[in-house]
């Protein structure tokens, strides 16, 4: 079978680009096909999917704007297999949902939605460095209308905060993958910004230094982690829930993604250097989400301060350059999509059963009535702190060993928000769903759209949890190739000739350490 | 079949149930889903009869049966399979829980019947034997943490059961979230384990361990500890203790089964599984010693003046549990695994019977308000008596032959354990004291108003109300069901606790020292590796130490005997004397009040510094409101530009184009 | 002809539509001032067509009074527009677009 990554790519785009020139009603249902086509194309991909290589598969390579050695590069390997698959699997449920929720301006809303995905697609896809900055930056634009026109509260103000900071991460980033690509041509070389040609070149260590800030800033703040989330409580209390669930359920993965498979192979120096720095500010993101969550009363930002957390778990495990935490990193990755898509969808249901209101003083005894929605809510949240039985378990159990591994300290230190996302998720889970039935609470059953948006995701995430290896064994070549050069630099600086040729340097043999 | 299919089958006939009731709990009607899961659990013990009998024909050093499903997790040298171990230690611990359980369910049967939750009720009960034995026959440490992960949130499933009481669902959590802590030192430890051993599975581990640790080896003593955290939080054990007590909102069968017979015995469970690593850590094993011995001491102290009925159980069951860590401990495996036995048949006897007592008092559980029902509820008081005896070690009951090996050890270890063994046979004084303290408040005395009247075939039915608080509830789901149902009126009840009396009684006859050896026997293949293993204590010193426990058992019987009906009235005065230490007492010797000050307290007060000072100031104020300000500046600077005026735009193009054409005239020349 | 003095005459007239731009407020003059300053431009494209003997000056001249044109159209639209809206037309009251 012959596979078009480009299908999968402009599909959500051509489909609401169309309904929104047709008129009448057809817009969200012709959006909503898209995504259920994309998830049929992907569970193909999944299926056809060749594990154990590390290498690109299905790639699409063509020109693009030769003049500057830009090219329409696209491939899946074990790394980006998975982030693709949360993205098709993540903007189903939502796009029904939001087909159910009757939005203002029906066209541009899922016009809008479609090209996020098209965007979010387009960075996970890319294989060129110019090209996943075009579309790491698409994705803001439809995002700022989705949150600025759909959006509640002092929406003006968080969209406005929630541009500034991630443009200005992305002009970091745009100005480090433009340095990156000229300092890595050779004299007289033709320049190129694929990904694959950069790491085979190689930037000498100084230079990677400063280039692994731009991209460490950019991606920080899309994660984000502490200190750079900022933009995160005006902006997650403004954004309409279905829009939420998708910003917090994928963005942040483009940005964590990014440290796989840009920065570490091809700055892996950098990467090296900066280990000690990116772990503390993870380990710091674990514990003070977590103390934060505990703290909220409004549900939308447990679930908000809760990612922090757990972003901060996922860079942990890359940045232990440990293949055991890099593997966890990834699988965190969609393990955490996965929990956070129906833990927000599951958020807009109780709101709507308690006259609006996500105030967790205000809920309480939703159980009651709705013993489906109960359980569902409950094996998300069991999910959320990394109960066996869900992937995250696995995920973050790696994620732990390996950084156990390298720093032994940072690891026991981690291990301390696990339990506290044992606290917080429980005491959510509790106040909303036990205790005493809340003043304006209607509990009632979950049913027809609302069911059939959130089981299917908490089959997947029980099906993760039964065959963690489905996962693990697609994702373990390329995983461990990309993070193999870091890996080599830390483990033994002095091992290395000082006078590594530029060239070698990022394709170091699989056990160049001691 | 062969054992290990038999083991199958002992893990799949609870998780059938589980599914069975969760997919079909609108259509099964009435006790259905509560026949559907006690026969799940009935086929699961008949298979760990199989898988028993199938091991014992295979010869003695080939009785550790691998089976892999299928590969669970593999990346890098984390590989774990889906795998189950079938051994004696594992087919001793799956009849135990299988078998018990089978009877609490049949209980559950009547005793539930009419509450609201009843299907739910038994799906998380199902789902709890599965997560248990799941715990006992996994193959690696990564399944034991699965086992030991599902048991707590079965746990917090069931106490939380009644969800509408918010003491309930706070005594969940409590007990949530100390199992956590106690899950991530296992994973810690597990780490530890593969980073030394380069494997997570059992055989390979146990043996490498000799190789790769030296004896007392820090990373060695480093593990025991942590498994150790992971065993006394499931356990109860100091100082993870709290929550055990608090887990006695739960309905009673679930005290019967998770929080006295079977999960909170888990912790006795891995220290015997993985006695390799533990007696290369001799440090750690004098640590677990200690903390049993502790534990036991303060369990059966506490239990002296709680005056709620289950509460006493609950801290009567942290006491015997210290007993058989303190077995395991110091290389009494099979003494510490045949307390575990008979201490899960008097026990849940206990609750059972403690259950039907409640049930009659409409749900009130204060011994204070309790008397006389020996009358209304001949049954109960005498399987209750049974129980109580078993517990308190009198001659010839299983307690009595199980308690007294595992201090025969002890003493047999000689040096400072005898200290330890002196405070073992001093608590069980006053483990028989408080036993009989229930039965003399209980069932002797002026019968009260509900004994009276069920004694006149009525049955006492107060408001529903919850008996902490005092609160006002109702009925319906969420809260206990309308109906109440005593042993004496319920045929399934008498099923399920009449083979338990019988065996608290009968199962000493396992292991009469000279006698007959059936538990160690069947164990012995599984400890073969032990160094302690052929350092039995004479049998002669084992009677002797009979001797003593019987005495200790029946002085502290005759003195509650004395205190409660002799002389009633008695307890106030000595109480009222010593009011410091009762407080003392009564308030659990302030570890919750030690707690919250130490760790709730300082955390709800980081979160609330997290909000106000380091959100709003630094990450709103410096950060993003640097970021704005500098925006701001900017901006502002370049509006000023923008006056709106075309001649202000032109003059600004034309000085543009001047300066252009100056600076190519000045460059030029 | 010397080149100079056809320069010299572009830069004059130039200055004059430069100075009528920034100087006066009705905006029809500062259209007829703008026209100057283009026809300026103009005559110094022709001129140096002329001297180097080719006619891409030339071209260049006639796209300008094109686009010259269609200017005028669309200004003058605009000032029509703005007349009917209110009067006196003022260039400096014309200020909506401050930032």
């Amino acid at each position: 079978m012959t596979i078009h990554l480009s299908i999968v790519l402009f599909l959500p785009l051509a489909a609401g680009l169309i309904g929104a020139l047709v008129p009448g009603r057809a817009a969200r249902w012709l959006v909503l096909a898209s995504t259920v086509a994309v998830l049929g194309y992907v569970v193909a991909i999944l299926a056809d999917f060749e594990s154990g290589s590390a290498g690109l598969q299905y790639v699409t390579d063509d020109k693009w704007i030769p003049e500057l050695g830009v090219r329409y590069q696209l491939g899946i390997d074990g790394l980006n297999l998975f982030m693709v698959a949360l993205t098709a699997i993540a903007w189903v449920p939502c796009t029904l949902v939001a087909c159910f929720r009757e939005p203002d301006r029906p066209k541009l809303f899922f016009f809008n939605l479609a090209l996020a995905e098209t965007a979010v697609m387009g960075a996970f896809l890319a294989e060129d460095l110019a090209l996943f900055v075009v579309f790491f930056d698409l994705m803001l634009v439809p995002f700022y209308f989705l949150i600025g026109v759909w959006g509640s509260g002092d929406r003006v103000r968080a969209t406005t905060k929630f541009v500034i900071y991630t443009l200005s991460g992305s002009l970091l980033m745009l100005a480090g993958a433009v340095a990156l690509g000229v300092l890595a041509t050779p004299d007289g070389g033709q320049i190129s910004y694929s990904i694959a040609t950069i790491q085979a070149r190689g930037v000498g260590t100084g230079t990677q230094e400063w280039i692994f800030v731009l991209f460490a800033l950019a991606f920080l703040v899309k994660a984000p982690l502490f200190p750079l989330h900022g933009w995160i409580p005006e902006t997650y209390r403004s954004t309409p829930i279905v829009v939420l669930a998708l910003l917090s359920g994928v963005l942040p993965k483009v940005g964590v993604y990014g440290f796989l498979r840009i920065v570490m192979p091809t700055m892996p120096d950098a990467a090296q250097h900066y280990q000690e720095l990116m772990l503390v500010v993870a380990v710091f993101s674990i514990l003070y989400g977590s103390v934060l969550a505990f703290s909220q009363d409004n549900l939308r930002m447990v679930v908000a301060y809760s990612s922090i957390a757990q972003l901060g778990f996922i860079v942990l495990g890359i940045f232990s350059l440990d293949p055991k935490g890099a593997q966890g990193a990834v699988f965190q990755m969609l393990n955490h999509g996965l929990v956070v898509v129906p833990l927000f969808l599951i958020v807009g249901v109780l709101a709507a059963r308690a006259g609006g209101s996500e105030s967790l003083s205000e809920l309480g005894g939703m159980a009651m009535r709705a013993p489906l929605l109960a359980t569902l809510f409950l094996i998300t949240a069991f999910a959320t702190l990394a109960m066996p039985g869900s992937g995250n378990f696995v995920g973050e159990v790696l994620v732990l060993f390996g950084t156990l591994q390298t720093h032994f300290v940072y690891g026991v230190v981690a291990s301390a928000g696990v339990v506290l996302a044992a606290v917080y998720m429980i005491r959510a889970f509790e106040r909303s769903m036990h205790g005493r039935v809340g003043g304006p609470v209607r509990s009632a059953e979950l049913t027809g759209v609302g069911l059939l948006a959130i089981a299917p995701l908490v089959a997947v995430i029980l099906a993760l949890g039964v065959y963690p290896n489905f996962v693990l064994h697609r994702s373990e070549a390329a995983t461990v190739s990309k993070i193999r050069g870091a890996q080599a630099v830390a483990r033994g600086r002095e091992a290395r000739p000082v006078a590594v040729a530029e060239k070698d340097r990022a394709i170091l043999p699989a056990g160049s350490g001691p | 079949m062969s054992a290990t299919t038999y083991g199958w089958l002992i893990l799949a006939f609870p998780l059938a149930g589980l599914l069975v009731i969760s997919f079909g709990w609108r259509v099964l009607p009435g006790r259905t889903p509560g026949w559907i899961a006690s026969g799940a659990i009935g086929l699961s013990f008949l298979s760990s009869i199989g898988a028993a009998i199938k091991l014992d024909d295979r010869p003695e050093d080939a009785r550790a049966l691998v089976d892999t499903a299928y590969t669970y997790a593999a990346t890098g040298n984390f590989r774990v399979n889906l795998a189950i171990l079938v051994d004696p230690l594992a087919i001793f611990m799956c009849l135990v829980v299988s078998g018990v359980s089978f009877l609490i369910h049949v209980y559950s049967v009547a005793y539930m019947s009419g509450d609201r939750g009843f299907a739910r009720f038994f799906a998380y009960m199902n789902f709890f034997v599965f997560s248990m034995l799941l715990l006992v026959l996994a193959s690696n440490f990564v399944l034991l943490i699965v086992g030991w992960a599902f048991v707590g949130a079965a746990s917090y499933l069931l106490i939380a059961f009644w969800y509408r009481r918010e003491t309930a669902t706070a005594a969940g959590i409590k007990a949530f979230v100390i199992n956590v802590i106690g899950d991530v030192g296992l994973v810690i430890a597990a780490f530890l384990i593969l980073d030394k051993t380069g494997s997570l599975d059992y055989l390979t581990v146990f043996a490498k361990a000799g190789e790769v640790f030296p004896s007392n080896d820090g990373t060695v003593v480093a593990i025991c500890l942590l498994l150790l955290v992971g065993a006394f939080a499931k356990s109860a054990q100091l100082p993870l203790h709290t929550w055990l007590p608090d887990a006695m909102e739960g309905p009673t069968p679930v005290s019967a089964l998770i929080h006295a017979a079977t999960m909170v015995t888990a912790g006795v469970y891995p220290i015997a599984r993985t006695h390799v690593l533990f007696e290369l850590a001799p440090t750690a094993q004098d640590v677990s010693a200690i903390l049993g011995t502790a534990t036991l001491v303060f369990a059966a102290s506490v239990a002296v003046v709680v005056t709620d009925l289950k509460r006493v159980i609950a801290y009567s069951t942290m006491s015997q549990i210290g007993y058989m860590v303190l077995g395991v401990s110091v290389g009494a495996y099979g003494a510490g695994m045949f307390h575990l036995m008979t201490h899960a048949f008097f026990k849940s006897l206990l609750f059972m019977c403690a259950g039907s007592v409640i049930a009659a008092m409409a749900g009130n559980q204060d011994l204070d308000r309790m008397g006389g029902f020996r009358k209304a509820m001949p049954f109960t008081f005498v399987t209750f008596l049974i129980g109580a005896l078993a517990l308190s070690g009198f001659p010839l009951t299983s307690g009595f032959f199980s308690k007294d090996e595992v201090l025969a050890f002890t003493i047999n270890r000689g040096g400072g354990y005898l200290a330890l063994a002196v405070l073992g046979y001093l608590a069980a004084a006053v483990t028989a004291f408080y036993a009989f303290r229930l039965v003399f408040r209980v069932f002797y005395g002026e019968p009260v108003e509900e004994a009276r009247e069920l004694q006149s075939g009525g049955m006492a039915h107060h408001a529903p109300a919850n008996p902490m608080t005092g609160e006002s509830e109702d009925t319906d789901v969420g809260f206990p069901g309308p109906e109440h149902h005593v042993a004496e009126r319920a045929l399934p009840m008498r099923v399920a606790m009449a083979p338990l009396a019988l065996l608290s009684v009968v199962a000493g006859a396992l292991s009469i020292p000279g006698v007959t050896d059936a538990v160690e026997n069947f164990l012995d293949p599984s400890f073969a590796d032990s160094r302690f293993h052929n350092t039995m204590p004479s049998d002669g010193a084992q009677l002797l130490d009979l001797v003593v426990g019987g005495l200790m058992s029946i002085a502290g019987i005759t003195l509650a005997y004395h205190l409660y009906v002799r002389r009633p009235g008695t307890a106030r005065v000595i109480q009222e004397r010593f009011a410091g230490l009762h407080r003392f007492l009564v308030n659990k010797w302030y570890f919750d009040e030690l707690y919250d000050l130490l760790i709730v307290r300082p955390l709800a007060m980081a979160g609330s510094f997290g909000q106000r000072v380091v959100e709003t100031d630094f990450v709103q104020g410096t950060i993003v409101g640097g970021a704005t300000g500098v925006v701001r500046v900017g901006t502002s600077m370049a509006r000023a530009v923008q006056t709106g005026y075309l001649r202000a735009y032109a003059l600004l193009l034309l000085t543009g184009v001047l300066g252009l054409v100056l600076y190519f005239l000045i460059s030029s020349s | 002809m010397d080149i100079g003095w056809f320069v010299v005459l572009s830069a004059f007239i130039f200055c004059i539509g430069a100075a009528g731009v920034l100087t006066r407020r009705n905006p029809l003059v500062v259209l007829l001032c703008l026209e100057l300053m283009l026809n300026a431009g103009n005559l110094a494209l022709v001129a140096f067509a002329r001297m180097h003997g080719n006619q891409a000056g030339q071209v260049f001249a006639l796209i300008v009074m094109v686009v010259a044109a269609c200017e005028v159209v669309i200004g003058l639209g605009i000032i029509v527009a703005m007349y009917r809206n209110r009067l006196p037309i003022d260039v400096d009251e014309m200020s909506e677009l401050r930032g």
